[in-house]
Parts: C-alpha cells; sequence; structure tokens
C-alpha cells in the first residue's frame, strides 16, 4: 500500500518535473479551479440533497395531514365525491404532490389521483400505525425518488391517507445551482486562463533569456547581458547572472593574454631553436666540413708525396678518422636541421629522413606524399617535419613496429599527416599523464599553427598519428 | 514542521467534512406508477349489514366514538355486521329514511316530527336520561358577555346548530316569535354549525355571541370538558320536550323492528350494553309513545306556522 503510495508520488514528481513550467503554472491555475468547483458543487449536492429531502418530508407531512384532517368528514359521511375531490385539490395546490390516495381501514383503496387505475405494490410500500403521527418511506419511481406519507385518519378508525411527493422540483433545483456553479467555473476559467498564461509568460520570459544567454556564454559570447524585468527573485537571478558573466568575461581576457605571452614565448623559443640549429648546422657544413675536407685533401697529398711507408700508413689513417669525422659531422648537421628542408623543402627532407631512419633501423617505411610540389610556409614544413620527425624517433625507441606508413597531404586548405605503425601501442591518457615531453611538444607544435594532433594507440593496437595544420596563407 | 502539522489537519478536517456520511435517505423500494391495475370492487360482506344512521347531533367525530360501543353491541347481538351512517344534516338522514336506505336511526325530536308527519316515520324508543325521556333546549352565551335574557341579544351574532333541529333552531325562533321578532329582524347576523358541540364551542370562542343547544349534549360536554364552565353561561332554559327518539324507516320488517326494540330494550341488562349507554350519558332504552312529542309538536307548528322553517 505504501510502495503503491509511494510510486504514484514519485510518477507525479516525474510528470510534474517534467513538463514545462508554462505547463505547471497553467495546471496549478486550472487544477485549483476544477478542484475548488468540484468540491463547492459535491458540498452543495450534499446540503442540498439533504435539506431538500428534508423540507420535501416536513411538507409531504404537512400535505398528508392536512389531507387526513379533511378527509375525516367526508369519509365519517361516505361523501366520496367530496373525498375524490379533496385529492384532485391536493394534488392541484400542491406542484410536488404525484399522487394522493384515501385508504379505508382496512386498507382498501377508497379514492385516489391515478387515472385508469392502481400502481401495483404502491399500497404495501408504507403503512402506519394508528397512533402514530405519520409515517414516511422514501421510493424510487419511475418518475424519480417520491416521499410516500401515510397518516392515519382519525386515529386510523377512518382510514389512511397518503400521498407522494416528488423530489423532481428539488432535483431541477440543484441542476440549476449545478450548471450555475459550472457557468461560474467557465467564467473563472475564461478569465483566470489568459491571465495565467500572461503570469507563465512574465515569470518565464527572463527564465528563458537566463537560458540562451548561457547558451550565448557557454560558446564564448561574454557581451551578452540580461535584462531585469521584474524587481523580483527572478530579477536578482538576473542581476548575479549578469555579474557572474562580468567575471567571467574578466577571467577569460586574463587568460586569453597569458595565453597569448605563452604561444609568442614559445613561438620564439622554437624559433630561436630553430635558428640556432641552422645557424650551427651551416658552421658545422660551411665551416667545419670544408676544414675537414682540406685536411683529408692534404692527408691525401701526404700520402702521395711521402714514401715512407710508415708515414704512409699513419697518414692513411688519419685520412680514415677524417672522413669518418667529416661523415659524422655531416650527419649532425643533418639531424639539426637538414638543408635540404630549407633548400627543396618538405618532401625531399622528409625522403631523405626516412631514408636514413630505414638505413638505420632497418624497418620498412611507406611515405606517401602528395603536396602538389609547392613549397608551403616555412613554419608549416618545420613543423610537420618536426612531428614526423619526433614521432619516427618514438617508434624506433618504444614500438618495436615492423613497418611504419606516412601520409603527408594538402586536403583543402590544410596539409594533413598520418603516421602509423603496428607497434606495441601505449595507453594515451596515461602516457600524456606523464607529461611526456616529446608528445606534448608535437602537441603544442601543431597548437601553435592553429592545427590539431590527435594519437589514437592502445597497447597491442599500434599508434596512429592524425596531425592537421590550416594554410592560412595562399598555396 | 508545525505549519505542515497544521495543513495536514486542515485538510483533514475539509476531507472529513466532505466525505462524513449524513443523512441522506436511500429509498426503500421501487414503485412503477405507470404500471396501474383496475382495483378489486369492493368485497360484498356476504351477511347484509344492518344499517344505523345518527344524526350529527354532536360533531361527526365524536359522534363515531359515542356510538361506536353501542353499535358494537348491536352487532353482537343480532349477529350480524353494523353500518354506520352519517350525514351533515338531519333531513339528509330523514331522506334515507324515507328512501329505506337505513334500517334505525337515531335523530332529534324534530326530525322525529318531520318525518313522522311526511312519509310515517315510527318511533321505537328512546333513551332515558337521568330518569328523564325529556329534554330542554338551554341558550348560552359567553361567560364574560353581559348578555342575561334573551333581550340583551337583540342585534347579536346567533349560531343555529341544524336547520330542522329542534333546540337549535326551532326552540329560538319560537321563543323570537314569542317576543314578535323574527332571527332574521332580531339578530345582526346568523349561521348554522350543524352540531351540538360545535355551536358550544363557536360560543365558548366568540364567535357567536349566543347559541341554543341540547341540554343532554351540554351536560355531556361540561362533564367531559370541565374547561368549559367557565367559559359559558345559561340565560335560558325551555319546558321539558320529548326526548330525541330512535326511529325506524316505515319499511323496516315488522320481525327486525321487534328484534331492535327488543335488544335496545335489555341493553342496560348486559355489562357490554351498560358500557355502551354510559359511553352515550343514556341510563338505558325505554318506550315512548307519540303523545310525549306533543309539546314539541306544538312549538313546530307554531314556527312552521311563522314560515320560519322553510329557508335553512
Amino acid at each position: 500500500m505504501l510502495a503503491f503510495w509511494k510510486k504514484l508520488l514519485s510518477k507525479i514528481w516525474e510528470v510534474a518535473g517534467s513538463v514545462p513550467i508554462r505547463t505547471k503554472i497553467l495546471g496549478i491555475v486550472l487544477g485549483g479551479t476544477i478542484l475548488l468547483s468540484a468540491s463547492v458543487i459535491y458540498q452543495l449536492w450534499q446540503a442540498v440533497t439533504r435539506t431538500m429531502q428534508q423540507e420535501l418530508e416536513a411538507r409531504g407531512i404537512s400535505i398528508a395531514r392536512d389531507l387526513a384532517a379533511r378527509a375525516v368528514d367526508p369519509l365519517l359521511l361516505n361523501d366520496m365525491y367530496s373525498l375524490h375531490q379533496l385529492i384532485l385539490d391536493t394534488q392541484h395546490n400542491n406542484p410536488d404532490v404525484v399522487y394522493a390516495f384515501i385508504q379505508a381501514p382496512d386498507g382498501q383503496v377508497l379514492v385516489h389521483s391515478f387515472e385508469g387505475g392502481f400502481p401495483t405494490g404502491l399500497m404495501e410500500s408504507n403503512t402506519v400505525q394508528a397512533n402514530e403521527h405519520h409515517h414516511t418511506v422514501l421510493l424510487r419511481t419511475n418518475e424519480g425518488l417520491v416521499w410516500d406519507v401515510a397518516v392515519p385518519i382519525f386515529e386510523g378508525k377512518a382510514g389512511v391517507a397518503r400521498t407522494g411527493i416528488s423530489t423532481q422540483r428539488a432535483e431541477k433545483i440543484f441542476l440549476s445551482i449545478t450548471t450555475q456553479v459550472l457557468l461560474t467555473t467557465l467564467v473563472v476559467f475564461a478569465i483566470s486562463l489568459p491571465a495565467a498564461a500572461f503570469l507563465t509568460f512574465i515569470l518565464t520570459r527572463p527564465i528563458l533569456e537566463l537560458v540562451e544567454a548561457t547558451r550565448a556564454v557557454t560558446q564564448g559570447d561574454f557581451t551578452r547581458r540580461v535584462r531585469r524585468w521584474a524587481e523580483d527573485e527572478i530579477g536578482d537571478l538576473a542581476d548575479a547572472f549578469n555579474a557572474m558573466i562580468a567575471e567571467l568575461s574578466r577571467m577569460d581576457e586574463l587568460r586569453r593574454e597569458r595565453e597569448q605571452l605563452r604561444r609568442q614565448l614559445l613561438e620564439k623559443v622554437i624559433a630561436t631553436q630553430e635558428d640556432e640549429r641552422r645557424r650551427i648546422a651551416r658552421e658545422l657544413h660551411d665551416s667545419t666540413s670544408q676544414n675537414l675536407t682540406s685536411l683529408i685533401v692534404g692527408l691525401k697529398t701526404l700520402e702521395t708525396t711521402c714514401d715512407d711507408p710508415r708515414i704512409h700508413h699513419q697518414a692513411s689513417e688519419l685520412r680514415a678518422v677524417a672522413s669518418q669525422t667529416l661523415g659524422e659531422v655531416h650527419e649532425i648537421s643533418m639531424r639539426l636541421r637538414p638543408r635540404l628542408l630549407d633548400d627543396l623543402g618538405l618532401s625531399a627532407a622528409l625522403e631523405r629522413q626516412v631514408d636514413e631512419w630505414h638505413a638505420r633501423h632497418r624497418i620498412p617505411v611507406d611515405l606517401m606524399i602528395h603536396t602538389h610540389d609547392n613549397r608551403l610556409p616555412e613554419e608549416v614544413e618545420t613543423a610537420v617535419f618536426r612531428i614526423i620527425q619526433e614521432s619516427l624517433t618514438n617508434i624506433a625507441r618504444y614500438a618495436e613496429a615492423h613497418s611504419v606508413s606516412i601520409l603527408v597531404e594538402r586536403r583543402g586548405n590544410a596539409i594533413v599527416a598520418v603516421i602509423e605503425d603496428d607497434g606495441r601501442g601505449f595507453d594515451v591518457d596515461l602516457v600524456k599523464k606523464d607529461r611526456h615531453l616529446g608528445l606534448i611538444g608535437m602537441q603544442e607544435r601543431a597548437e601553435l599553427l592553429g592545427g590539431t594532433l590527435v594519437i589514437e594507440s592502445a597497447p597491442g593496437k599500434g599508434t596512429s598519428i592524425y596531425l592537421s595544420i590550416p594554410l592560412t596563407g595562399g598555396p | 514542521m508545525d505549519l505542515r502539522k497544521f495543513i495536514l489537519a486542515a485538510l483533514a478536517i475539509l476531507l472529513g467534512s466532505a466525505c462524513a456520511p449524513r443523512a441522506i435517505t436511500e429509498p426503500a423500494a421501487y414503485v412503477d406508477l405507470s404500471n396501474v391495475q383496475p382495483l378489486p370492487t369492493l368485497a360484498n360482506q356476504g351477511i347484509a349489514p344492518l344499517r344505523v344512521a345518527i344524526a350529527a347531533v354532536t360533531s361527526l367525530q365524536g359522534t363515531v366514538e359515542g356510538y361506536a360501543p353501542l353499535l358494537e353491541y348491536l352487532s353482537q347481538e343480532l349477529g350480524r355486521p353494523v353500518e354506520r351512517i352519517q350525514r351533515r344534516t338531519y333531513s339528509e338522514i330523514n331522506e334515507l329514511l324515507r328512501s329505506g336506505e337505513v334500517d334505525l336511526a337515531f335523530v332529534c325530536t324534530s326530525s322525529y316530527l318531520i318525518g313522522r308527519e311526511q312519509f310515517g316515520l315510527e318511533l321505537l324508543v328512546a333513551p332515558q336520561v337521568n330518569n328523564k325521556v325529556s329534554y330542554q333546549a338551554n341558550v348560552i352565551v359567553r361567560a364574560d358577555s353581559n348578555y342575561y335574557t334573551m333581550e340583551d341579544l337583540r342585534g347579536r351574532v346567533f349560531a343555529f346548530t341544524d336547520p330542522t333541529s329542534f333546540t337549535g333552531r326551532v326552540y329560538p325562533t319560537y321563543l323570537l316569535l314569542q317576543m314578535g321578532e323574527t332571527p332574521q329582524t332580531f339578530f345582526r347576523a346568523t349561521f348554522f354549525v350543524y352540531s351540538h358541540d360545535d355551536a358550544i364551542h363557536t360560543v365558548a370562542n366568540g364567535l357567536a355571541d349566543a347559541a341554543s343547544v341540547d341540554s343532554l349534549v351540554l351536560d355531556f360536554a361540561l362533564a367531559r370538558e370541565p374547561d368549559l364552565a367557565g367559559k359559558i353561561r345559561v340565560i335560558h332554559v325551555s319546558d321539558e320536550f320529548g326526548m330525541p327518539p330512535v326511529v325506524v324507516s316505515p319499511g323496516t320488517r315488522p320481525q327486525l323492528k321487534a328484534a331492535l326494540r327488543d335488544v335496545l330494550l335489555r341493553m342496560h341488562l348486559s355489562l357490554q350494553g351498560q358500557v355502551a349507554l354510559k359511553t352515550l350519558g343514556y341510563d338505558r332504552f325505554v318506550l315512548v309513545s307519540d303523545e310525549a312529542y306533543h309539546s314539541a309538536r306544538a312549538v313546530m307548528a307554531l314556527v312552521n306556522a311563522a314560515g320560519e322553517l322553510e329557508s335553512p
């Protein structure tokens, strides 16, 4: 039982909670009005029925007693004509009287107001003792409820007077009262419905505006302010909301400034780093390599001009060392900043990079580049190159991959790169939490250029890195 | 918390008052008022009843009560049902007697005189009251009035009992004729109340200033309602006249007539008969001769001669 009520309550709560405020307020107004009029009608019905029944019963008794009193003489005189006239008069003078009749002391009906005969069962439906004042019985008839009143005539010596008082007029009164209450209810509806609708509008308008403003703020529009419609709680809410937006806006400004600053710093760091690498690479190439080449040439000359086998041998060894050093310097210079990137562009630099990586790690790499052979902005080329370089370093270091595929292509106004390997993969979130500098660096580089970098990986599933950088300028 | 309790209590009271069972009566039975059947004709009582008419000397209801034991006695003694027949006026009873629609009748002295003259109404017996077989007419007024003689009633309102009542109409008219007046000239207004006890009450209540009533009825009424004694006063008592008799229709069979006479005359000999006689204030029934009514007949003749009985 309790569970049922709880269930009902929760259901009501659910319904009441899920409908809009508009419906709730209208529900309150309509529900209240309906409940009120229903209870008023019910109470009226009770009161009217009760009063009418008592009233009618009393009237019936009074009419029947009057009839009984006036029937004594005609009965004693055996004056059936007067008796019948009396019955007709009684019915004529009292519109509520459905029937009237006189019973002889032995119960036989002497005169009655019916035409063509006497209803079966009516005679037996009510009896009265000679010493009783009256006896009433409520009968259900085809003409509605009827109070049947029996009154002994001349203490029962002359018979019994019976009258039937219809409740139909009382029911009509009740019906008309009910109709009036219903009409009033309708009028109240007609007035309260627009009023409730107006109230709802007043109440929900600021709320809807608040919702709209909240959406705008969510999308970053901090200029939005809501109007204070009324001097009430919702007005206070609007004020608080506006204050909140102002504060949010200030914080956002601050955050933007800091972000800007950080970006600028990062850009500067990366640019400086690249410049420094480029300078060192150039230095190594132009100066160190030249010197080493001169050294090698000198050692070769020394080799050919000196016949001393000891010196010859030593010169040969030194030349070999110098040649190796030259190679290493080349490699360092290349790693710092391949000249190809500056001189021939991304595809050439990548092809070279991949060749060297393959030569070193013996892992097949499938490289596809579709950049329409156009040079891209330098910072984009550098970023893509460095991200792919870092990826390859990571693959070599951790992935234990059997093959790698790299795709670089231009899609619309963006450059897109996809680096995939079939290595052992890793938990991206876990690694990011560890603040792996290589991954963060890749991300930062992409984001500095307004691009995105997405890493998809899971243990045993290999790794895919999707890079997309917009090209703001022309092709 | 308190507020919640209060609201709950208020709701409970509201619902309670709305739902509490009230005295709204539920119908007891169903009757189809349109389903009418012809009533059976009144059952014919196997034995023809003895039809007894009783003139409305007292009121109709008083008559029923007063004569009930007597009729019961008659029924038992004769071994047949008795039908009580009442009429508002004496002349209606006389009509029933003339046509033989009643067998036996208790009538007024004047009714007997008229009936005998008109269609040979037969005297059966007469009651004896206080050892007398005669009665008087008493003219009564309100006790607090200042009327002491008939002359004082000039220009007053007079209540007659029955148009043909001896004490109630014939005798007071006779008195006025003696004074050289008629009721129309002497009284401001007259009206009929049709029974003697009603006439007494009419005077007692002040509806009429005076009335002339049967001394037997007056004594009986005073015995039954002692209050009346303080309300009315007798200003004139007539001579003795023949007692209102018991009569039979000229058509009544001689055997029945004899049987009736026998039963009535023996009445005071049985306990039941005594009770019935006492209820009516009678000692017994006795035989009377027509001569006992001569004085009344003389009064009647005088009034008749003056033409005062024609218009009731």
